[in-house]
Parts: C-alpha cells; sequence; structure tokens
C-alpha cells in the first residue's frame, strides 16, 4: 500500500502537536469534567463516607424524683479508659504501665494483664469501664504531662445511680448494662428516660486517626426525660422498716404494702419484701433465701433456684401477682349489700359458729359463735355467717355486678409494667356454695393494687381512681412537659354508703379485729383478712396463710388508703396481729407528712397531759414538793442548793407518773441508754423504765387486754438519751383472730 | 533553502565551526510556561505529599524539601544546558548511546530488590533510573539517525527497519526491566520521531491497526502480559474487583478527583490525601491537584501542558536544522505523552501504570531530566538557530 499523501516536516510537527494536545488533552479534559462536575457528586459522596468519623454521644437518662425531689435513680457522667497498643513503643511503655497501675491502684496480678494488653497486636484495648469523673481528671492530667493523647483515650458514657440503694426498688426498677429499663418505672417509663442520641461528625485519615482540621459537625444530645413520683420518701422509709422487720422476724415468703393517697390514686409508698440492692441487682438481698439457696446440694438445682429467687426478688408482687383477699373482702359485700338496699346497718344475724349452705355446714372462724350482730358488729367480728347471709341476699348479680364496679375484673392501668390479672368466677359460674364463699373474700384472686384501689374507692366517696406512681415528667431543662391528672375511672358506690363502711371501718380499729390499727390522735378504720392458701401446703405440713389489713385514715375524712399483706408468715398469726401494727406505724407517718392534726380523745389526753412544771432557781426540797404534787417522780443530780437545770424543760407533756431529772449543780447532761421494750407487758415497761430514769409515753389501742407487749418504740434501744427523756412505745394486742 | 542544501549543511556542520556556546536570546514563552509548571508543581507536591510525608518520616516536609533542592540544581542544569551548543549532542550520540545500552543491560543484573523489578541502579543512597536516560538517548540517536538519513526515509529499509530496530532494542531491554509503562511511553517516543521524520504514513496506519489488535488482546487474555500488569488490566475492568486490594489506589483517586468538583476543595484542604491515596505525591498527584483545584484549575493545568507542547512544536518548526526539530519533538512528545497517559490512569480512562506526571511528581532524577531536557530545548530556541525566512 502506497499512500500518496507528502507531508513536509513541519506540518508532520503540527500533527503530532495536535494530535497530542486535541487527542490527549482532550480525553483527559473531557473525562475530568464527567468525573468533577456531571458525576463529582457521587464520588464525593463515596469518598465522604470513608472520611467520616461519626462518633455516637450519649444522651443522659433522665432522674427519677420522689414527691419532694429527693433523687432516687440518677445517671452520671463516667468514662471507659482505652489504649492504643500499636502507638506504645518499648520506650514508653513502663511509664504508661506505672502510671495507669497507680491511678487504678493495681495489684501485681492487674498490672501484668495491663502489660499485657499494652503489647496486643490492635488500636484498641479497653483497660476499665465506666470510672468516675476523680479519676478521669488524674488520666487526663497523666495524659498531658506525658503527651500519651495518642495512647490512652477516654470516652464519655454514663452510669445509672440509685443513692438509697434497695429503696423503693420493686417501684424504681433498675437499668441494664446499656442503660435500657429493666423493670418498674426504669422499664414503663424507658422511652420517656432515654432520649435520643447525639453525634459528633469529624474527618479521619485512612488509619482512622482524626484530622487536624476544624471540620467538625455536632448534632447535639437530647437527654431523657426526668420522672417525678408520688412516692413519698419518709412514708415509704416507715413502710419498708416495718416490711422488712416482719420479713425476717416471721420468716415470711414476703411482706407487700401500698399506701395511696385516695382520693387522686396517687401511690405514696408502695414495697414488696424481699427487695434488693438496685444498685446491684443480681444479687440476692434475701439472707434467708441465701441460706436455703447455699444449702442445695446439687448444683444445677442450686444455679435454676438462685435464678428463681433473683427474678422473684424483682417482682412487684403489689402490681403483678394475686392473692386471695378473705375477709378484707367483706367490706365491699357491705358496701354492695348497702348500695343495692339489700340490707340496712341494723340488720342483725345470730351467728351459733356455723351456718347450712345447701348441703355445706360452713363454719365461722370463732367457733362458740359471735351471736346476735348488726353489720358493723358482724365486720368488727370478722364473722362469716353474717356475711354468707348477706351475700345470699344480695345474689350472685349484685354481687359480681360490684366485682366489677370496684375494678375487679379488670387492670388498674397503673403507670407499672407488669401488671397481673384477676382470677375470678363469672357471674354465671356462681353456685349457692361459690357465693358464700365469695361472700367472705375467698374464690378470687386479686391483685393487692386492685384491692387498695377500691378500699380507696370506698374511702373516698365511692370513686374508683386510676392509680399511678408518676405525677410529672419534666424535661432536661426543668420544664414540666406533662403533670398527670387523677382519673375517674367510675362511681362504684354512693357516697352515703362510702361513708356508712368508713364509719363501720373505723368500728373495727376502734374496738374489733384491727385495733392494733390504732393511731393515738387519728381516726383510723380497717379490716383485716386472713386466707388459707388452698393446696399450695405440701401434705403434713400445716396450712400457709396470707394475712393482710386494709386501713384508712382519717376514718372521718379520709386522705389514704393502706394495704398491708404479709405473706405465710412461720406463726398462726391473723392480719390484725401481723399487718395491722405496720399499717398503724405508716399511718402515723404519713398523717404528720400530710399535715393532717392528730386530734386526741380525752382519754388519750389525759394519757399526756401533765405537763412539766418549771422549777429552774428554785430551791431543791421546794422543787422536790412541786413535783410529787403533780403526781410525777424526781431524780436529783449534783449536791448544790437549787435546781439550775431539770430535764425534761417547763412545759412538756409527760404521761403521769413520769420522772424529772433534777440538777443542782452545773454538770454534764445525765446520758442514759435506751433499753429494749420490746415484747414487754405495760407494766414490765413502766419499771423498765423508771430503772433507767426515762420516761415512757404508752400507744396503742386496746390496751386494757391482758396480752398487750410492746413491739415499737420511738427511740432505738441502745441509743443514749438524757435521762428524763421521754420515749414513746407502742402496744399491739396479739390475740387476734384468724379471720 | 531546499532540502537538500540543508542536508549537506548538516552533514559538514560540527562543533567547532558553531562553537560551544550559542548566542542569541531564549524563547520567552516556553521559558514562562515552563517555570510556571514547575512552580505550581511545587506546590502541589508540598501540598500533596504534607500528610504523607508526615506518616512516613515524621517530617511534612521532608518530600518537598529534598524535591526542592533537585528544583533549584535542576534550575541550573537547565540555564546551563541552555547555553550549549544543541549540536554537542550530535557528538556525544554515539558514547551516550553506548553507555545508556550497558546501564540499561547492567540494571538487568544489578539492581535494588523492589518486588519483580530491575528499574534501579543503587547509588548509595539514592537510586539511578537508566530508563530516565534511556529517553533522552533514543531521541537523540533517532534524531541524529533520522536527520541524516532524512531523504530516504520514504525507502521502508532507512525509514522503517532501522528506525524500529533501535527502537525494538530500547523498548526490549526497558521490557525485561518490567517496566512496562516505560516501555509504552519508549514506543511511542520512538513512532512520533519516525513520523515527524517522514517515514511512510501507511505504516502508522497498519501501526494503529496492530496496536488495536493488541489493545483487544490485552483486554480479552490480560494473562498474556506479566503478572502485575495483568492483575491491573483486570482491576481496571471490573471496577469492583478487590477495593481493598488492587482497585484501591485508583477508587481512591477517583474520590480525590470527584471531591473537587468544579471549584475544588481549596489548596491545602484535601482529605483523601490523608493516606486515602496511596502515596498522593507520586503518580496520583495530579488526583489531589483535581480535589483542592477542582475542574477549572486541573483543565488549566493541561492547558498549560497544552501550551508547553504547542510552543515546543513551533519552536521546531522553527529551526534550521532537522536534528534540532527531531530533538524538540521528541522531548515535547516525551513530556505531552507522559501528561496524556497520567492523567488517563488517575482518571481510570485506563488500566494503571506507573506513569509519572511531569514537573508535579516526587522523583530528583526524573526532574533533572526533564529539566535538562527543557534546557536543550532552550538551546535550541535561541535565534541563532532560528531558521532564517
Amino acid at each position: 500500500m502506497k499512500i500518496k499523501l507528502r507531508l513536509n516536516m513541519a506540518q508532520r510537527i503540527i500533527i503530532v502537536a495536535a494530535v497530542v494536545i486535541l487527542l490527549g488533552f482532550g480525553t483527559d479534559i473531557v473525562r475530568l469534567f464527567g468525573l468533577q462536575v456531571i458525576n463529582g457528586d457521587k464520588y464525593a459522596a463515596k469518598a465522604e463516607s470513608q472520611q467520616l468519623l461519626d462518633t455516637e454521644v450519649k444522651a443522659k437518662r433522665g432522674t427519677i424524683y420522689d414527691c419532694d425531689k429527693n433523687v432516687l435513680a440518677k445517671s452520671a457522667t463516667v468514662w471507659d479508659v482505652a489504649i492504643d497498643p500499636k502507638n506504645i513503643t518499648d520506650k514508653n511503655r513502663d511509664t504508661l504501665v506505672n502510671g495507669l497501675c497507680k491511678i487504678f491502684d493495681y495489684d501485681d496480678e492487674e498490672r501484668a494483664k495491663l502489660t499485657e494488653k499494652t503489647k496486643q497486636e490492635s488500636r484498641y484495648a479497653l483497660v476499665e469501664e465506666k470510672v468516675e469523673n476523680d479519676v478521669k481528671d488524674e488520666i487526663s492530667e497523666f495524659v498531658s504531662e506525658n503527651s500519651f493523647g495518642n495512647i490512652i483515650s477516654l470516652t464519655q458514657t454514663t452510669k445509672r445511680y440509685y443513692p438509697y440503694n434497695s429503696f423503693a426498688s420493686s417501684v424504681l426498677g433498675f437499668t441494664g448494662s446499656d442503660e435500657q429499663g429493666l423493670a418498674g418505672i426504669e422499664s414503663y417509663y424507658n422511652d420517656e428516660l432515654t432520649g435520643t442520641n447525639g453525634r459528633i461528625i469529624t474527618s479521619k485519615d485512612a488509619n482512622s486517626n482524626k484530622l487536624p482540621e476544624d471540620y467538625e459537625t455536632s448534632i447535639e444530645a437530647t437527654d431523657g426525660n426526668s420522672l417525678v413520683l408520688t412516692i413519698n420518701q419518709t412514708i415509704q422509709y416507715y413502710l419498708e422498716k416495718d416490711l422488712s422487720q416482719t420479713l425476717t422476724e416471721y420468716d415470711c415468703k414476703g411482706a407487700y404494702g401500698i399506701v395511696m393517697d385516695c382520693n387522686t390514686g396517687a401511690i405514696l409508698a408502695m414495697s414488696s419484701m424481699p427487695d434488693y440492692d438496685l444498685n446491684n441487682p443480681y444479687k440476692i438481698a434475701y439472707k434467708k433465701t441465701r441460706s436455703k439457696i447455699k444449702s442445695i446440694k446439687n448444683k444445677e438445682e442450686a444455679q435454676q433456684k438462685e435464678s428463681e429467687a433473683i427474678q422473684n426478688q424483682w417482682r412487684n408482687f403489689t402490681v403483678s401477682d394475686v392473692y386471695v383477699p378473705g375477709s378484707v373482702y367483706k367490706v365491699f359485700v357491705a358496701s354492695a349489700a348497702l348500695e343495692e338496699n339489700v340490707i340496712n346497718e341494723n340488720f342483725t344475724y345470730t351467728c351459733g359458729g356455723s351456718i347450712q349452705v345447701e348441703d355445706r355446714k360452713m363454719n365461722c372462724h370463732y367457733h362458740p359463735g359471735h351471736g346476735t350482730e348488726n353489720l358493723t358488729q358482724g365486720l368488727m367480728n370478722s364473722c362469716n355467717p353474717y356475711f354468707i347471709t348477706v351475700g345470699q341476699k344480695l345474689g350472685s348479680h349484685n354481687y359480681f355486678k360490684y366485682f366489677e364496679a370496684f375494678g375487679f375484673t379488670e387492670k388498674t392501668g397503673i403507670d407499672l409494667p407488669g401488671e397481673g390479672s384477676s382470677i375470678y368466677l363469672k357471674e354465671s359460674d356462681f353456685t349457692t356454695v361459690g357465693l358464700a364463699s365469695a361472700s367472705f373474700g375467698q374464690t378470687n384472686s386479686l391483685t393487692p393494687i386492685q384491692v387498695c384501689t377500691a378500699i380507696s374507692a370506698i374511702a373516698n366517696g365511692g370513686t374508683v381512681m386510676k392509680p399511678y406512681v408518676v405525677s410529672e415528667i419534666i424535661d432536661s431543662n426543668g420544664n414540666t412537659v406533662s403533670k398527670t391528672t387523677p382519673t375517674k375511672v367510675r362511681q362504684a358506690i354512693s357516697s352515703e354508703t362510702s361513708e356508712k363502711v368508713c364509719k363501720m371501718m373505723q368500728a373495727v380499729v376502734d374496738g374489733g379485729t384491727g385495733s392494733n390499727a390504732y393511731v393515738a390522735g387519728y381516726s383510723v378504720g380497717g379490716k383485716t383478712g386472713t386466707s388459707t392458701k388452698l393446696g399450695e401446703s405440701e401434705e403434713g405440713e400445716k396450712d400457709k396463710y396470707i394475712v393482710s389489713f386494709a386501713g384508712i385514715a382519717p376514718a372521718d375524712d379520709p386522705q389514704i388508703a393502706v394495704l398491708i399483706i404479709v405473706d405465710e408468715p412461720n406463726q398462726d398469726l391473723g392480719g390484725g396481729a401481723l399487718c395491722a401494727p405496720i399499717a398503724a406505724n405508716v399511718i402515723e407517718k404519713a398523717m404528720t407528712e400530710l399535715n393532717i392534726e392528730p386530734r386526741y380523745t380525752k382519754e388519750e389526753l389525759a394519757e399526756r397531759s401533765i405537763k412539766t412544771p418549771n422549777v429552774i432557781g428554785v430551791q431543791v426540797d421546794t422543787a422536790k414538793n412541786t413535783i410529787t404534787s403533780n403526781g410525777l417522780k424526781y431524780k436529783i443530780v449534783g449536791y448544790g442548793s437549787k435546781v439550775v437545770r431539770q430535764s425534761p424543760s417547763a412545759s412538756q407533756t409527760i404521761p403521769s407518773g413520769g420522772t424529772i431529772v433534777l440538777y443542782t449543780e452545773k454538770s454534764d447532761k445525765q446520758m442514759v441508754e435506751v433499753p429494749d421494750f420490746a415484747g414487754l407487758s405495760i407494766s414490765e415497761a413502766n419499771s423498765l423504765a423508771a430503772q433507767k430514769n426515762i420516761n415512757i409515753a404508752i400507744s396503742g389501742n386496746d390496751l386494757t387486754s391482758g396480752s398487750v407487749v410492746a413491739y415499737s418504740q420511738s427511740d432505738e434501744k441502745g441509743s443514749r438519751v438524757e435521762a428524763g427523756s421521754v420515749i414513746t412505745v407502742k402496744f399491739k394486742n396479739n390475740a387476734s383472730v384468724l379471720d | 533553502m531546499s532540502e537538500e542544501q540543508t542536508r549537506q549543511r548538516v552533514r559538514k556542520s560540527n562543533v567547532s565551526k558553531s562553537g560551544l556556546f550559542v548566542t542569541g536570546g531564549i524563547d520567552i514563552p516556553f521559558f514562562t510556561i515552563v517555570i510556571a509548571l514547575l512552580t505550581i508543581g511545587l506546590v502541589m507536591l508540598f501540598s500533596a505529599s504534607y500528610a504523607y510525608s508526615y506518616n512516613k518520616t515524621g517530617n511534612s516536609y521532608n518530600y518537598f524539601l529534598k524535591q526542592m533542592v533537585f528544583a533549584v540544581v535542576g534550575i541550573i542544569v537547565m540555564f546551563a544546558v541552555s547555553k550549549l551548543n544543541y549540536k554537542l549532542l550530535k557528538v556525544i550520540n554515539v558514547p551516550l548511546l553506548i553507555v545508556t545500552i550497558l546501564l540499561l543491560m547492567l540494571v538487568l543484573v544489578y539492581h535494588t530488590n523492589v518486588g519483580d523489578f530491575k528499574r534501579w541502579i543503587p547509588l548509595g543512597p539514592f537510586t539511578f533510573q537508566p530508563s530516565d536516560v534511556a529517553k533522552f538517548t533514543i531521541i537523540v540517536t533517532l534524531a541524529s539517525y533520522i536527520s541524516k538519513y532524512y531523504s530516504q526515509m520514504k525507502n521502508p529499509k532507512y525509514g522503517i527497519l532501522y528506525p524500529l530496530g533501535v527502537i525494538v532494542v530500547f523498548c526490549g531491554l526497558i521490557y525485561l526491566e518490567h517496566h512496562l509503562s516505560c516501555t509504552i511511553l519508549m514506543f511511542a517516543i520512538g513512532a512520533v520521531m519516525m513520523f515527524v521524520g517522514g517515514t511512510n504514513i501507511g505504516l502508522f496506519v497498519v501501526g494503529a491497526g496492530a496496536l488495536a489488535g493488541i489493545i483487544a488482546t490485552v483486554v480479552f487474555f490480560p494473562k498474556v502480559l506479566m503478572n502485575y500488569a495483568g492483575e491491573r488490566i483486570v482491576a481496571w475492568l471490573d471496577k469492583d474487583y478487590e477495593p481493598l486490594g488492587a482497585r484501591w489506589q485508583t477508587n481512591n483517586s477517583l474520590y480525590a478527583i470527584g471531591s473537587g468538583g468544579l471549584f475544588g476543595t481549596g489548596l491545602g484542604n484535601s482529605k483523601q490525601k490523608y493516606l486515602y491515596v496511596s502515596e498522593p505525591h507520586n503518580d496520583f498527584i495530579f488526583s489531589i491537584v483535581c480535589e483542592e483545584l477542582g475542574f477549572i484549575g486541573a483543565a488549566l493545568i493541561i492547558v498549560l501542558f497544552a501550551l508547553l507542547i504547542w510552543r515546543g512544536a513551533v519552536i521546531a518548526t522553527r529551526c534550521s536544522d532537522k536534528f534540532a526539530s527531531l530533538i524538540v519533538m521528541g522531548i515535547m512528545a516525551q513530556v505531552g505523552i507522559q501528561v496524556v497517559l497520567n492523567i488517563m490512569v488517575v482518571t481510570d480512562t485506563i488500566p494503571n501504570t506507573g506513569i509519572a506526571l511531569p514537573f508535579f511528581s516526587y522523583g530528583g532524577t526524573a526532574l533533572l531530566m526533564l529539566l535538562f531536557e527543557m534546557g536543550v530545548v532552550l538551546a535550541i530556541s535561541r535565534k541563532s538557530n532560528v531558521k532564517k525566512v
């Protein structure tokens, strides 16, 4: 092939230049235009996705407060400490290890572990998790002193603290390792408490190191909302104290209690014993259970029992479990009968110790029989035949109508997780015998929260309220997000009926089975209950009981409803003996907390009416006379002629027969040790007090009976008080019934 | 002046007649473009190598300072060479050719141990790349030959066989170094010189066809090439091939180029240079240029290169001597083809082969050699060498 084209060199040069420029550079420019201008965004996005370092900033979990804004649960900033072993050289290893060992107070073994970590073939090794701020400061200082910025990293994280450990544990619940709520309020309100995590976006190089530029975008974290609970710390404290004391004293399976504002449904206190340490939820807190598990030989079985016990201590029995309320239910039968006008308060029945219902003979717990009783007396005696009779008059339809009206067929809707459902006979399933046993509270199983809510309805004039634990949700800046307004569920009974039943309940405490619930200065109403746990005892074992007391106070203008339940005590004691005294203590504290002034009866006032005279500056002999003439005793300290100080001081109210200590010289206060009054009779307690030169004020109802014993005192035994001080000792009557 | 007369004049001419030094001014536009490219190249090298240098040596200025030293020495060399009579090249051609061939053979047996490559002769703390010299040697050799047998270039024996023989010897030796990109470049330079030298155009038509055939073979059967080269072709064809391995460099180059957009992220603001683009100071420096200066900056630099080539071509056409024209066009071809291929590599237009970007890429001897060649062009551009019209 011969091409005829003839070109001179200059032409060929131009052709070469043109080809290189137009074809070569032209292609390059077109290609760049495509990559940069047309598809630039696509590649830029890919570049960004590998360059950006997205760090999560944890939102702080909200705080949980009690009703007075005391902190019950709080998240604090803590730090995870990690090292980058790749940046550690043999030169700086020793300095690093020495420094960290000193900060963390490591022993030789831990030191060896840390040294191992510094030699890892990785870029990240966690040294310590969740260290507190002061330790973090120490580390920061250590880092800047030695320029360890590229070796030691501190990552901010949070940790949940419960300042009062086991306090209100069944209500509060706890959180998991990632601060997710696992039980109680923490779980139910998890979404509110959690907040939204933020992000910090920075650039990194291909080795994941931060770039030096100030290129940083941050999306702030929104901290979780805080909760204000209806829980009152004082009431909760005394409820827990008494429940836990009873739990250990009577070796019970459990002890539960609810204190509710009966007008709003707000839970003032709630406890399920055994409880647990919220800061250490996986440790079994109840000694009895621990030793029981220890005694199990089979390892597997022991392990299973242990995990069961752990689950169990987290359980909020008052909300999640059901029990047979027993005689407490009689107040609802009475309410229904009065409301339906089936009987009036004067309806009488004569209890002969048993009653025949169809082919069954049903016994009263008092075998000789209560004799002729009206409704109030029937309730005071907790007489089964009386209420069987009322129940039969009421009929199963009306029985069920009020069973429903008081809310026993539905969940209360309390803002706590895992609310249990009641187990009950439907109206169509009632037989005459079934109705008879249901009339004194057997047959149906209810949750404690249902019972307490229904007792509140009786107390507040007949309205079933929806119980609640959270009164207010506030955001991280303290602004209110929402406030809980009390919710009326329905009117169960009229206010007239309510008033009548409250009065009868007061009679139960004033002179019936609930007399241990007496609180000086306040009218208390209540009803005791005992139910046999049918089918739960093993053969040959004696029956297991669950005993309870439901109370209201003040009975003439109810503000609170209390339900105390003791599960499987080791003695055959009823709710009046075990639960009513707890209720009394809790009610007394609650009344003070709620600023309800005591109104003492004449007798109560007489008990306290002696005012101490002022004898300071008076000649000793004259002082002696004044004191004796006031019906009091004296004790002289020192050898002076005049009284320089007295204890108790002037114008104090002390019981008659009390002692006044007179100091005749300027000397130190005479201190005495408070003795243990528990289990003593009134006279024994009196003589012990006199012996110790202290005064006791005797508290308790029904103190005329012979079987009255002291169970509580205002100053702990072993504490030291000034001679002459007044200590209140509470007495209870143990001769109660298993109704 | 007819071609015959010119040839006779060239034949007669010798150094002693024209003197060792030349007079007359250099070509100012060409000189300006060279200085502009060198300056921009150094600035961009500083920016692109900053993070890599710190990571590698603990000193961000390490690569930049070393390159600076070579640039300063290179400029001195350029000025010195520009003062010399280019005809000296004709005199030293034969020794240069012998030394170059010996070096190309030496490197095959005495070389640094970098993978499978036999490209560098160790020289104390430095390394010396004979192929850098070979590029210039082939230019001088072919220019010398063609100018001597210019009238016979239409004869296949003189116009095709002999020059092709020279090209094959060079390309063969360099191919044995496992230096495919340089082999291709060498071949391209040779082809350009033959074309300018008057070889029958029919050969280039046939050659283009053959080239297309070779490309097709290589694309469809990458295994026929050396291992490393074959894999690079696979990585070029399959865009999802080993994103963390064979395609890492190319992908990150594309991310950098794309991130630049129209206006760029600004000088010094590349993020891809933070170890994403591997060796951002070297063959892939242009991707960082694209990221920081954007399409506009990148296009302007390409235009500068185009102006350089164009001005070189103008100088070549004005030469009174075919030898000079051929030397200039050989150098222009070398620079132009390197730029075109380098940008094609960073833009993933062709498979990844190691071709440096003149004036920009890090590499002392390469820069020194380049500035020496620029000095040669400037020497030729002096007025005394310009054809009297």
